[in-house]
């Protein structure tokens, strides 16, 4: 897959294949273009060539709105709830099916991580670990069969983040897959399975976590070239 | 038949492009529509009109008094006003110019009138060969893309302008490199002030000076910014010029009420096909 | 709390409904004026204050329901009440035909677009001479209806005020929000931003269209210039700004208030009227950007059905 903005291909013939039931990383240094990446696979951006399949379908031109209900859910790296809805409203919104249903899902989900106390409070005033989780469930809302993960450990406390990553592996158990984008090394060689390098909008180096840690150019791309 | 209407599509393209220069600018720098863009052009033209009423003062020299005034009306608005919503969603600069140049046009009718004013000063035409063409629009052409170039000297060479486009660009990065964002703002709404205001001296022998006359103005350098892509400044010498020429073009077709609706046309179209604009620009 | 509220509500209608008995013609015509702007603010309070998409240009809803209310009354002798739906209706039409291409835009696009609606409407009236009366307007045949009128009006104040609480109660009013809010991750999760931006632009249009109707049928003459006027778009913002954009009660709060301040104070100077109008929307914007309500909301916490 290829996506230019202007002259520069922020990512370039990038090739990725995933299998449901797994945990992936998605690791370079800044700029290496993991997030237009994820911008292009969700709808949000759109690549220039190139294909993307999710289910048997090819989604690069569709909206993100239908990416989104055909099972491809993600997180953003800067945090995207609404602030003036509340919690649960943040939760509600997501679904079209019953109100009862959906008030239920979401209270389960609010009670998974926590939260039930604060579902009546605006997203806008929780603490950013809060809002985080919020975001984190609020994608969990349609129980998608992939989610991607834009650093969801930026900023968190470690208790918190094992709470994440152990609902990261239950999602796992589930047979979902996870595409994750972080910076955090001990996150990436401890969840993910596997592990994509980007480096200059080019895949590096794919591979189990060991293998990426030892490899030479991985090294380089990070500190110093 | 052709020749003249292109020329004349030029001649008015420039000044379009000048003012949408000024309205790009603003935008580009603060991501702020500023609705009182075309109040400031009728301000310049006041300033015009009254400089020449009292004192004889040619229109053109006007330029010298109604660029730098409007320049510290822009300076001074952005500082008290506009300067703290440049952070907020957009709904609330816009409605804030909304605001403002609702006050500024009633503030003028208050003061001024509505009567309609207009100064006599330079009539008859300029003929070359088959051409016909207005002296007040040649010249008026001639000050905008003096006036222009000036301004894109200004961006490309100078270091407040360069400071000026890197902001366009990322404030983030910007503030990092040591540029005082906060001064920036100011200098660009006073610069897009400035040539709203050459515009709007520059049109004051052109047409009738009313309180309202910015508003279309205002919607023509909308338009313009969207044809250019937003952000894009030499776009927008393009998209002013190219305006100009469907303006023209169109008048050989249509009544000149039905003429007025074409700018909208234009902009609805472009917006369907290339809602970035037609020339890349930066997306908001 | 809410049954008091309730009770209230009703005895404000009830005398609402009695007054025209009791009033002046002056007054009832007053107070359907006041309906009036009881039903634009609502209506711009739809779309501009749950999406956060400035129409600039809604007046035109207001002059499409007058024109073709206008016309279908002066030349081709309907009842009034049917033109009036049938405004209603044709304003619709025109939102979509607007919205269909300019809701794609995001949001600055759009207010620009809606800026320039105002003045292609009032070229378009120009130009149809024949049918519209052009410059000249059109006249229609006298008729004494103040106290119908009222009614219907006060009937479509209380009817766009019912749609808003339906709306702002419901999960197509919080998705609304969600495109104010953030309109990416709106997209990121599920929802359809133009189809729902256009559904509350459609219901927006219709109660200008209608009322547009009625002042037509109230004036007996309409002309561009006075159905098509930018302080109308002016006044409609100001006052659902003002009492509160994104609530529900907060339009009808600041009709009331404005349309009284209005007709006691500033009717008489215009341009003041409009310069004071332009101050109250700087002022708004920059220290109550939420309006009255949406003030008091945030700090003693209200739910949302205020």
């Amino acid at each position: 897959m290829v996506k230019r903005f202007g002259g520069v291909a922020a990512v370039n013939r990038v090739s990725l294949a995933l299998e449901p039931g797994r945990i992936y990383g998605l690791i370079g240094p800044n700029g290496s273009g993991k997030t237009t990446l994820f911008d292009c696979i969700t709808g949000v951006g759109q690549c220039d060539e190139g294909e993307i399949w999710f289910k048997g379908r090819r989604i690069e031109r569709l909206k993100p709105h239908q990416i989104f209900h055909l099972g491809l859910g993600r997180t953003f790296q800067v945090i995207r709830v609404f602030p003036e809805l509340t919690a649960l409203e943040n939760l509600l919104v997501v679904t079209t099916t019953d109100y009862a249903a959906a008030r239920r899902r979401a209270q389960e989900l609010l009670a998974l991580v926590k939260l039930e106390r604060l579902a009546g409070e605006f997203a806008g005033n929780l603490s950013y670990g809060q809002q985080k989780l919020v975001e984190f469930i609020r994608v969990l809302m349609t129980d998608p069969e992939m989610i991607l993960l834009d650093e969801p450990a930026a900023g968190v406390n470690r208790t918190l983040l094992n709470e994440l990553l152990d609902a990261v592996r239950r999602l796992r158990d589930q047979g979902k897959t996870v595409l994750l984008v972080e910076h955090d090394m001990k996150v990436v060689m401890g969840l993910c399975e596997t592990v994509f390098v980007l480096d200059h909008g080019e895949k590096l180096a794919e591979g189990a976590p060991g293998v990426i840690q030892a490899d030479e150019r991985v090294i380089e791309a990070y500190f110093g070239r | 038949m052709v020749g003249q209407v292109v020329i004349s599509g030029l001649l008015a393209g420039s000044l379009y492009a000048m003012v949408a220069l000024g309205l790009g600018l603003i935008f580009g720098v603060m991501r702020v529509l500023n609705v009182a863009h075309g109040p400031m052009l009728m301000l310049g033209a006041y300033t015009t009109f009254w400089l020449f009423h009292w004192l004889g003062l040619s229109p053109y020299l006007s330029l010298l008094v109604s660029m730098p005034a409007l320049f510290v009306v822009g300076v001074v608005l952005q500082r008290l006003l506009v300067r703290r919503v440049v952070d907020a969603p957009e709904l609330s600069s816009l409605l804030l110019t909304f605001g403002v140049s609702i006050a500024l046009v009633n503030l003028t009718q208050l003061a001024f009138t509505s009567d309609l004013r207009s100064v006599e000063y330079l009539t008859g035409a300029f003929i070359l060969g088959p051409f016909a063409f207005s002296k007040s629009r040649v010249i008026a052409c001639a000050f905008a893309i003096l006036i222009t170039a000036g301004a894109f000297w200004f961006l490309q060479k100078t270091r407040l302008g360069k400071a000026i486009r890197a902001v366009s660009q990322s404030r983030e990065v910007a503030q990092v490199c040591g540029i005082d964002v906060q001064r920036i703002h100011m200098l660009a709404f006073g610069v897009a002030s400035a040539l709203a205001a050459a515009g709007g001296s520059l049109v004051a022998v052109m047409v009738a000076i009313q309180p309202e006359m910015g508003q279309m103005y205002t919607f023509k350098s909308f338009l313009v910014i969207v044809l250019g892509g937003a952000g894009n400044y030499p776009g927008a010498l393009l998209g002013g010029l190219l305006l100009g020429l469907v303006e023209q073009l169109s008048s050989l077709f249509l009544t000149t009420q039905v003429n007025e609706a074409v700018a909208y046309i234009l902009l609805v179209l472009v917006l369907l096909v290339r809602p970035t604009g037609l020339l890349k620009g930066r997306s908001s | 709390m809410k049954r008091a509220f309730l009770v209230g509500l009703a005895v404000v209608l009830v005398a609402l409904a009695l007054y025209p008995m009791q009033a002046t013609g002056y007054g009832v015509r007053t107070m359907l004026q006041l309906f009036m702007w009881v039903a634009l603010a609502q209506s711009w309070n739809l779309i501009s204050g749950l999406t956060g998409y400035v129409s600039f240009g809604h007046v035109a809803f207001f002059g499409m329901g007058a024109y073709t209310a206008g016309i279908l009354i002066g030349k081709l002798g309907w009842a009034w009440p049917a033109a009036c739906l049938a405004g209603g209706v044709m304003a619709m039409v025109l939102a979509i035909v607007i919205g269909w291409p300019c809701l794609r835009l995001k949001g600055p696009y759009f207010a620009i677009a809606m800026l320039g609606l105002n003045e292609v409407l009032r070229v378009i009236v120009s130009y149809y001479e024949g049918l519209t009366g052009g410059g000249n307007g059109l006249s229609l045949p006298t008729l004494h209806a103040s106290v119908p009128i009222y009614y219907a009006m006060g009937l479509v104040a209380l009817a766009v005020t019912a749609l808003a609480y339906l709306i702002i109660t419901s999960r197509f009013g919080l998705r609304l929000m969600t495109i104010r809010e953030d309109e990416v991750a709106a997209e990121a999760m599920g929802i359809d931003t133009f189809r729902h931006k256009l559904y509350a632009f459609l219901l927006s249009a219709v109660g200008p269209g209608i009322v547009g109707g009625l002042a037509a049928r109230d004036q007996g003459y309409i002309e561009p210039l006075s159905v098509f006027p930018l302080i109308t778009t002016i006044t409609m913002i100001v006052m659902a700004l003002f009492g509160g954009k994104g609530t529900i009660w907060g339009p009808v709060l600041g009709a009331v208030v404005l349309f009284a301040f209005q007709e006691l104070v500033w009717a008489r100077f215009i341009y003041l009227h409009q310069l004071f109008f332009g101050g109250i929307i700087v002022a708004v914007v920059l220290m109550m950007p939420r309006g009255i309500l949406g003030v008091l909301q945030q700090k003693y916490n209200l739910p949302r059905t205020i």
